[in-house]
């Protein structure tokens, strides 16, 4: 008898396995191989700086660089282009957005073109992050 | 002699006013959307964008003429006829587009300044907001406007978020990043997403360059969140809305209908997801859901009759 509920435990077990794998299925997040959490305030900071930056974005992840362009599309969106010296070559491409009940939300990317790696800021449940990925899963031909 | 001049005068003034001599006809495909992909092939200078690692992009026009642009145009209008989405080549239509659902294809004859591709875009800037364009080259394509058109429709899926669609092995290892399709007795057609030029090019749902556990519905993807861009209401889809399929009642764990045919059905979430598909049958038919399936649902149904998408409240 403990042998059969052991046999069923098990083919429950499989299957419930199975579903779950079914359900990763359907997901298409980025595969990325490192993330780094950037808080509001520092993302807001770069905003407000002009001229050459210097900031810590994370303990460990240092941005030198120099504001490239800045642009305004309209009321809700203000881009910034950041020559990132500290990467050499790498541009930090970052947005700020405000909705209509004035709440801000950031989307950037960090690249190099034709290089392998590149990051990407992402938000999930109000925290942000700098997740490091492939760069043909960012810019593609 | 002066009554000739003025006359060839008014006759010129005339003419450019109905911008008859203009090297880019003003189309659009589907006027009533918002969402807009504009066709720039008047060339153009690009500034502060990802693109901008050395400085100023100055594209120079594709110098087609209008007949290939219109033919270009055609054809890529086709591939999103089944989405609330406006293919132009109006600039004005773009600038009244909302800023975070449109995007700018600069198609140009060289591409030196990226390297040897066919195109570039940035994956998802459709929704941007900060005009980032996307690029198609010409010379690369041996200005075949099929081939231009096929890599244009390619460069706009990656702006609205697509990946290519690629092959893996049984084990999930990858064969080929861009899938080029199949040929046999049944099918010579390739994904817009993997190598669209030499057979019938079409949508697909398959598993894209993410790896192999990943899945990607195109039409989903372009249609769903963040995009938000819909399928179309056509007076024509409206009309089948009625007469091909109708609804006849629901509840969490079904969904009961009546087709007026064969067709091949797909049931989606607004997030893309696919909850499940199979076929309809000429009459009554239901649709098995699970009570997780709540929410904003899309059904999508195509058959020899027609296709045509349905959202459902569930």
């Amino acid at each position: 008898m403990n042998t059969v509920k052991t046999l069923l435990t098990g083919i429950c077990l499989f299957f419930s396995y199975l579903l779950s794998a079914q359900q990763k299925d359907t997901q298409s997040d980025l595969p990325y191989s490192n993330k780094i959490e950037v808080s509001n305030e520092t993302l807001e900071s770069l905003f407000q700086a002009s001229g050459q930056i210097s900031i810590d974005l994370a303990p460990g992840f240092h941005l030198e660089g120099a504001i490239q362009n800045r642009s305004e599309h309209g009321n809700s969106v203000v881009s910034l282009l950041i020559n990132v010296q500290s990467r050499p070559g790498g541009m930090l491409n970052i947005s700020r957005y405000r909705d209509e009940k004035g709440h801000l939300f950031y989307a950037g990317r960090l690249l190099k073109l034709h290089e392998q790696e590149g990051m990407m800021l992402v938000e999930k449940d109000n925290h942000y992050y700098f997740i490091e990925t492939q760069q043909k899963f960012l810019v593609s031909e | 002699m002066k009554k000739c001049l003025v006359y060839i005068i008014l006759f010129l003034a005339g003419a450019i006013r109905s911008n008859c001599f203009a090297q880019v006809p003003l189309l659009n495909s589907y006027s009533p959307a918002a969402p807009a992909v504009y066709l720039d092939f008047d060339g153009a200078e690009v500034e502060g964008t990802i693109w901008n690692e050395h400085g100023k992009i100055v594209a120079a026009p594709s110098g087609l003429s209008p007949a290939s642009v219109s033919w270009i145009y055609k054809i890529i209008a086709d591939h999103f006829k089944l989405f609330n989405l406006n293919i132009t080549t109006d600039p004005a239509v773009y600038d009244r587009a909302p800023r975070h659902q449109r995007i700018r294809i600069i198609i140009t004859p060289d591409g030196n300044w990226w390297g040897p591709a066919t195109g570039v875009s940035a994956i998802g800037s459709f929704i941007w907001g900060d005009d980032t364009p996307a690029f198609v080259f010409m010379n690369s394509l041996t200005d075949n406007p099929s081939y231009i058109a096929a890599s244009a429709t390619h460069q706009i899926g990656h702006t609205l978020g697509l990946q290519h669609q690629s092959v893996y092995d049984s084990y999930g290892a990858m064969i080929t990043e861009l899938s080029g399709g199949e040929t046999n007795i049944f099918s010579n057609q390739a994904p817009l997403m993997g190598i669209p030029f030499y057979k019938q090019a079409v949508w697909r749902d398959g598993h894209p360059s993410t790896g192999a556990r990943n899945f990607q519905s195109d039409t989903s993807v372009i249609a769903g969140a963040p995009n938000y861009i819909g399928y179309r209401k056509t007076e024509e889809m409206s009309n089948s809305t009625e007469n091909a399929i109708k609804i006849e009642r629901m509840n969490r764990s079904y969904i009961s209908l009546i087709s007026s045919g064969d067709y091949s059905f797909r049931l989606l979430e607004m997030s893309g997801r696919l909850l499940t598909q199979g076929m309809l049958k000429p009459g009554f038919n239901e649709i098995r859901t699970n009570s997780a399936s709540s929410g904003i649902l899309v059904l999508q149904w195509s058959g020899n009759s027609g296709s045509g998408s349905q959202k459902i409240i569930h």
